[in-house]
């Protein structure tokens, strides 16, 4: 057992933190303020190295493993919420799955201009009509010589007016129901396919999300991902490393807004004396960070089976995504009432922390789902 | 980072899980020491036979060496097997409250004395720091103890001692300096017996009925100078300190246990009963809150885990201690509250044990630290003021 980072973790964490400091968040503000993609930090990310940890590096990636993912993630994530967002959905969404069952060829092709930031990556399954029910979605792709001919739309994706790339999820034999769905790549200006026009959101604003659609929109043969009717499967296999992700995303913001709390209250007066001195205030912050630590604690071990091919590391990815993401909706509350007012208007960091928040909950399978496998996966324990 | 736990701490957990289950549990679940309040002598024997009384303390003292880890793992499976809250109380006061201070701070003739006792559970031991008006304002302790020739006379009263009805021998902190405050107070080895000495009258109380609680009464009560325990005036703030963090992960050990056990009943329970035409584990309200049974138990299991790792390593952890038992206890109360929601009206009632579970669990957020106390260390420790 050890609970504790490395001493080499421990540097990449610092100075990770300390470029993310300098130049990742004084962006963040404009970046959620003007709805811009954050073009020019996911290519400083990938010149660092982050969007390439764990890819080989022939790839153009570098060392890593899910735990300092994780570490560096918060770091990130705390800095600028839509820039992670957007990363992530890249290099990790899109580069996984062909990461794990792409050929060589794929590799080749797109996984070293997404790693190095230069090319953006998106990641297709949710529909109008299929969102957390995966198996309830509509688009298909029929073999047609040596093209598969994709019919169908989705929507919510995240990155999907800037992508160049995409991991799209189709129907080839809509009979089988899991069995029958199947992974394809599709390039941004590929024959019948469109990116939608970016939504206008609560929170991650800076992170674009769309529709993409999808008539008669034809992809060579050589772009299917693997095995054909394996996407089901393909798809369970790497779904630890999104929720992963994505409860890194509210461990992030919740420790932004735990820093923000405590360095207000300690200048702010009322009543004669610092917000420091109130106990209502010491009780909201020692929960911050209480909720914290023990999510993070959930993170590093779920990033650890999964590091470990521990069969579990789905329950304890969703574990810790579920703890973590609710916590953090409420830790961000939280801190929007410790500041008050000021809280509550545009400019400072806990209002846009707030609404980053929420889609902790939504994003990777929401809370909802994550109970229904949670308890899937142990109700025949006992 | 690494999150395996060792083979024989695992084992050792099993061995201990198996044994409650078949010589423990039945017994000490019995309602009727629930109903009179009677702690479980024979269960108790039974532990101590199985070398659970002494698990931290060093073999030549009559223990088993064991780390803070093994120690946790074996509260997590007595909790687990359905060893009551009270029992596990009584052990936590037991072998950590009163043990561990003799251990740390004791001489050689004070170990050798009370330790193996203890280990073998002729003795039943306690601490005694809290007082009428002293509670979570522990340095406000009234208590005086007056050096006279070679002894310490008390003078005095401690309230809520666990174990005080039954107790041998208790570690209580007195007053001997009153202008050092803090710095001035004592601690004591004070003797079942010892003239002067009585315990007061056991409370009735809502939960962790079956471990006995009372007053103990100190009434020019001579200790003999040789069981003042660790250094003069600073016995108190040691006692604090070594104890703490082993309560509040040791101690709140059975709790973990406790939360499996209420998963897996609410998860048995949930299958056989049915509403509607079908089993209620068919209903998502039911599944949802098996759900955050689950999760809240992996949280305070890899919290407490956590404590127990950094003080296996001599790594101060005050901060992560009291997280970990403002944690533990805030669930285990509410997540006993959920599986008695599972249960229903079955749940209310005395037959099933999840309503003595109910009960027991509410103690966790009042003991060892109030739930604002806890709040206080972790924001203390984070913003300047």
């Amino acid at each position: 057992m050890d609970f504790e980072l490395t001493e080499d973790q421990k540097k990449q964490k610092e100075s990770f933190a300390e470029l993310c400091l300098k130049e990742i968040a004084p962006k963040a503000e404009f970046t959620d303020r003007e709805a811009v993609f954050p073009k020019e930090s996911i290519r400083l990310l990938g010149k660092v190295g982050f969007l390439g940890m764990g890819f080989p590096e022939e790839y153009g990636g570098s060392k890593g493993d899910p735990i300092i993912k994780s570490v560096l993630g918060e770091e990130l994530a705390k800095a600028c919420a839509s820039t992670y967002l957007s990363a992530g959905a890249s290099s990790g969404l899109f580069g996984i799955p062909l990461l794990r069952f792409g050929t060589e060829e794929q590799k080749k092709r797109y996984l070293p201009g997404v790693l190095s930031g230069e090319k953006i990556g998106a990641f297709a399954i949710t529909e109008p009509q299929g969102g957390s029910d995966v198996l309830g979605m509509k688009t298909n792709a029929q073999k047609r010589g040596s093209t598969w001919v994709i019919n169908g739309s989705k929507t919510l994706i995240t990155n999907g007016p800037v992508a160049d790339y995409y991991v799209v999820a189709a129907y080839t034999d809509k009979g089988k129901k899991s069995d029958g769905i199947s992974l394809f790549i599709v390039e941004k200006g590929t024959k019948g396919f469109s990116q939608g026009k970016s939504f206008d959101k609560l929170g991650v604003r800076g992170s674009p999300t769309s529709d993409l659609s999808f008539e008669d929109c034809e992809v060579p043969e050589k772009n299917l991902i693997g095995e054909i009717n394996k996407g089901f499967v393909q798809l369970a296999q790497i779904l630890s490393h999104g929720r992963i992700g994505m409860a890194v995303y509210s461990l992030g913001i919740a420790q932004a807004c735990l820093e923000e709390s405590i360095s207000y209250v300690q200048e702010r007066t009322a009543f004669g004396k610092k917000l420091a001195y109130f106990q209502d205030v010491h009780f909201k912050i020692a929960d911050m960070k209480m909720y914290i630590d023990v999510g993070r604690e959930l993170i590093y071990k779920a990033a650890w089976m999964l590091d470990q091919n521990d069969t579990q590391s789905i329950l304890f990815a969703s574990i810790a995504k579920l703890f973590m993401s609710e916590h953090a909706t409420k830790i961000a509350s939280d801190a929007v009432q410790i500041f008050g007012g000021y809280g509550f208007i545009k400019g400072y960091k806990v209002e846009r922390l707030y609404r980053d928040s929420k889609l902790g909950e939504i994003g990777e399978g929401t809370s909802e789902i994550q109970r229904t496998i949670i308890t899937k996966l142990i109700e025949d324990q006992y | 980072m690494e999150f395996s736990i060792p083979k024989e701490s695992l084992d050792f957990k099993e061995s201990v899980y198996r044994f409650a289950l078949r010589d423990i549990a039945p017994e000490v679940q019995k309602p009727e020491y629930d109903e009179r309040e009677e702690f479980v002598v024979a269960s108790w024997r039974k532990m101590a036979d199985f070398g659970l009384l002494g698990l931290p303390y060093p073999e030549e003292y009559g223990g088993s060496g064991a780390s803070v880890l093994t120690t946790t793992l074996a509260g997590e499976a007595l909790g687990h097997a359905g060893v009551d809250a009270g029992l596990m109380l009584s052990w936590g006061a037991h072998m950590i409250l009163c043990g561990v201070p003799i251990w740390q701070m004791g001489t050689e003739s004070q170990k050798k004395k009370y330790l193996p006792k203890l280990a073998s559970g002729e003795w039943i031991g306690g601490l005694g720091l809290t007082e009428p008006n002293a509670g979570s304002d522990a340095a406000g302790i009234q208590t005086t103890a007056v050096k006279k020739g070679d002894r310490y006379i008390l003078n005095g009263a401690k309230m809520f001692i666990t174990n005080g009805p039954i107790g041998n021998v208790f570690v209580v902190a007195a007053v001997t300096d009153k202008s050092k405050k803090a710095f001035g107070i004592s601690a004591f080895i004070v003797e079942k017996g010892m003239k002067g000495f009585s315990p007061g009258k056991k409370l009735s109380k809502l939960g962790v009925r079956t471990s006995p609680t009372s007053e103990l009464i100190f009434e020019d009560c001579e200790v003999p100078e040789e069981n003042l325990l660790g250094e003069p005036d600073l016995g108190f703030v040691n006692v604090i300190k070594l104890t703490l963090e082993w309560e509040r992960s040791c101690l709140v050990a059975p709790a973990i246990g406790g939360l499996e056990l209420g998963l897996q009943k609410a998860i048995e329970y949930a299958k056989q009963r049915k509403q509607f035409g079908k089993p209620i584990i068919k209903f998502q309200a039911v599944r949802h809150k098996i759900a955050n049974l689950k999760m809240n138990l992996e949280a305070v299991r890899q919290i407490v885990y956590k404590v127990a790792w950094l003080k296996d390593k001599d790594i101060p952890a005050m901060m992560e201690a009291s997280a970990a038992k403002l944690f533990v206890s805030e669930m285990a109360e509410k997540m006993s509250s959920e599986v008695l929601q599972i249960f229903g009206g079955y749940g209310f009632i005395k037959e099933y044990l999840v309503e003595r579970g109910y009960r027991d669990s509410r103690l966790a957020s009042i003991g060892g630290g109030t739930s604002e106390i806890q709040r206080g260390i972790i924001a203390r420790s984070i913003i300047n003021f």
